[in-house]
């Protein structure tokens, strides 16, 4: 039955990630260097990126799903959509807590407009606020459709946001501020790739969670009726 | 395309250009909310500095993105009247078609805007003459109002069927067109002072295009899925 | 359903009886089942089944701010039939003489005519008509009639009434719907219209 399955998947994936998440803040605190630079504050970029990639994957979830719902209209794409939609969303607004973290940690000020990743998250949580604020005004079949239509066009907006932030950045600022690119020396990598995965890991792991509940959920809903109906 | 979605197509936007022409109501009130968001900018920002050149491509683009929303909002209200829209569905004119008739006519309505508020945005915003830059302006304005015209008449079609619609369009398509704001705001900075940066302008027309092309794509692949059918 | 037929489908509100009809009219896709019109599977071929439908609702389906003139333009091209017989549909509805006025300045009776010519104009084999008496004048009464009466030889007509005698009247098939579901469907050919009429209320309690 799905659902032992699902539940054993739960397991699995849930078990993996709460390990990799701990291995991921003993290693960042404890194992991976200090930057000399920076102190101790540099280590939330660990989670910063890793949540902020986490957040695109979600994103791009959403994306695919919603296409596999147009194709087929089979409620559980969509399902899985809005839920990474939302999971996204809730990341970004994460990385947005973290990078302002490190912005007043580093610079004195909670906001600045010079960091492209940081203005094209708040643009992502538009873009997604959005897409609530749509499935909120449709009913129906057509809610899905066009969640799955907005999912598809609100991805495809996500580059193009990046880079032309980033593009008129440059002419103002000519000097990158965001830290931690390719020039990690490989002790920090490592640990950086771990977040990555244990980030990853989460978003599995709470998609899943929430997909089992909203399953049941409906089951649930389904029984009540057919009970009603029964004794009616 | 064949013969017949071209007349086809020529019919729609022939249709969508003569109820405008005739009843003349949304390009003139566009191009008035145009003049006055310019006029609130100045007033917002522009009094605290003499030097408002560097603003003018900021200003223009920020004012013609709330213009575009107000644009794409009316842009189907004929189709809402007495069931109009149910005429050309039953009809057989392919959703492609409409969709591109329809960002088509939003583009021209943006057109007709501009015409009034790109010259006008040099004359409040510029410093020393900027004629000469009104063609290489021409090619900015075509190229956003593509992108421009394809998501709106994507979003604007979703939102004939949802509730609320006034506030879903602007929350849907503003955070959409934040790139075509910022590259066209950069092209014509990169044009508005007294040096003109090519390359500069050349990379934002080039990033605009990109746009449009992508969200042709988006819009090409998600338009049959808009109506019921 | 064969040229000439004509069926009527009746029942009480809510029944689903527009919601089949817009299905017929590739306006809607049915969750389950298949849908086969003019002998096209919709909706993959639904444009080719459109080009031969015609349908009428209880809006007449034309833009207000148009003349009538160039309503009527634009659905000749969008269903690729020559504008030279503009002129006759108009005619025929008796509209010619207001062919430049906007449907907006004409009276509820007129602008259901001037969907009748769209209708006309695009000469379907299928129409699909939904109450369609409902705001007719009484011209446009007796065209209707006409279209459903003599002229029926050439097209199917589907035609969805509150008016049950006059369905059954009219049509060679009838029927009921209530609640979504078809709770008859038979021949008309001998059914009295008013002994009908009892079964149906006793169909739809």
């Amino acid at each position: 039955m799905t659902e032992t399955s699902s539940g054993r998947r739960l397991a699995v994936i849930g078990t993996a990630t709460a390990a990799l998440t701990a291995v991921a803040v003993f290693g960042v605190f404890f194992v991976a260097p200090e930057d000399a630079d920076q102190g101790i504050i540099q280590k939330i970029f660990y989670f910063h990126v890793s949540i902020a990639i986490a957040s695109l994957v979600a994103f791009g979830v959403g994306c695919v799903a919603g296409i596999r719902y147009l194709r087929s209209r089979e409620q559980r794409h969509d399902d899985v959509s809005v839920i990474a939609v939302g999971l996204g969303l809730l990341f970004s607004v994460l990385v947005l807590l973290t990078g302002s973290i490190w912005a007043k940690a580093s610079w004195g000020t909670w906001w600045v407009w010079g960091d492209p990743r940081l203005v094209t998250f708040l643009i992502v949580i538009l873009l997604y606020a959005a897409y609530f604020v749509l499935r909120s005004s449709v009913e129906g079949e057509r809610q899905r459709r066009y969640s799955a239509i907005f999912a598809i066009a609100a991805f495809a907006s996500v580059p193009l946001s990046f880079y032309s932030v980033r593009v008129a950045q440059s002419f103002v600022h000519p000097v990158v501020f965001t830290q931690g690119g390719a020039n990690m020396p490989s002790s920090m990598v490592v640990w950086y790739v771990v977040s990555q995965v244990a980030a990853i890991g989460l978003f599995l792991t709470m998609l899943q969670l929430e997909l089992i509940q909203r399953r049941a959920e409906r089951r649930l809903r389904a029984l009540k009726l057919q009970l009603e109906r029964a004794l009616a | 395309m064949s013969v017949r979605a071209a007349r086809q197509f020529r019919a729609l936007l022939v249709k969508d250009l003569r109820l405008e022409l005739q009843t003349r109501e949304t390009a003139v009130a566009m191009v008035l909310f145009a003049v006055a968001a310019m006029v609130i900018f100045q007033f917002a920002i522009g009094t605290r500095t003499d030097e408002t050149t560097p603003f003018a491509g900021g200003i223009l683009w920020a004012t013609l993105a709330l213009t575009a929303v107000l644009g794409v909002g009316r842009s189907y209200v004929p189709e809402r009247e007495q069931g109009v829209l149910d005429g050309l569905l039953v009809a057989p004119v392919s959703r492609m078609t409409l969709l591109v008739s329809k960002a088509v006519a939003i583009a021209s309505y943006m057109l007709a805007v501009e015409v009034v508020a790109v010259p006008l945005a040099g004359i409040f915003f510029v410093e020393g003459p900027f004629f000469a830059d009104l063609g290489l302006l021409l090619v900015v304005c075509l190229l956003a109002n593509a992108g421009i015209g394809i998501l709106g008449a994507l979003f604007g079609s979703m939102s004939l069927f949802s509730r609320a619609r006034e506030l879903v369009l602007p929350v849907l398509f503003l955070p959409s067109i934040v790139p075509v704001v910022i590259a066209a705001a950069g092209a014509t900075h990169a044009i508005a002072g007294v040096s003109n940066d090519m390359a500069e302008y050349r990379g934002f027309c080039l990033f605009l295009g990109i746009y449009a092309l992508v969200f042709g794509l988006v819009a090409y692949a998600t338009y049959p899925y808009v109506f019921d059918d | 359903m064969s040229e000439g037929a004509a069926l009527a489908v009746l029942g009480p509100n809510g029944a689903g009886k527009t919601t089949l009809l817009r299905m017929m009219a590739t306006l809607l896709r049915p969750d389950a089942g298949e849908l086969r019109v003019a002998g096209h599977e919709c909706p993959e071929h639904a444009d080719r089944a459109r080009a031969l439908i015609g349908y009428l609702a209880h809006d007449p389906l034309v833009y207000l701010d148009l003349t009538a003139w160039q309503n009527l333009e634009l659905f000749a091209d969008l269903y690729g039939v020559p504008r030279g017989g503009i002129g006759d549909v108009l005619e025929r509805v008796g509209l010619l003489a207001r062919a430049y006025d906007r449907p907006r300045t004409f009276s509820r009776g007129m602008m259901q005519r001037l969907g009748l010519a769209r209708l006309l104009l695009t000469d379907p084999r299928l129409l699909l008509l939904d109450e369609p008496y409902g705001g007719l004048d009484a011209r446009g009464a007796e065209l209707l009639d006409a279209l459903l009466g003599a002229e029926r030889a050439t097209r199917a007509v589907v035609l969805v009434t509150h008016d049950v005698e006059r369905g059954v009247a009219l049509a060679d098939r009838v029927m009921v719907l209530r609640a979504g579901r078809a709770v008859l469907d038979e021949a008309a050919a001998g059914l009295d219209p008013s002994a009908f009429r009892e079964r149906y209320e006793a169909l739809v309690r």
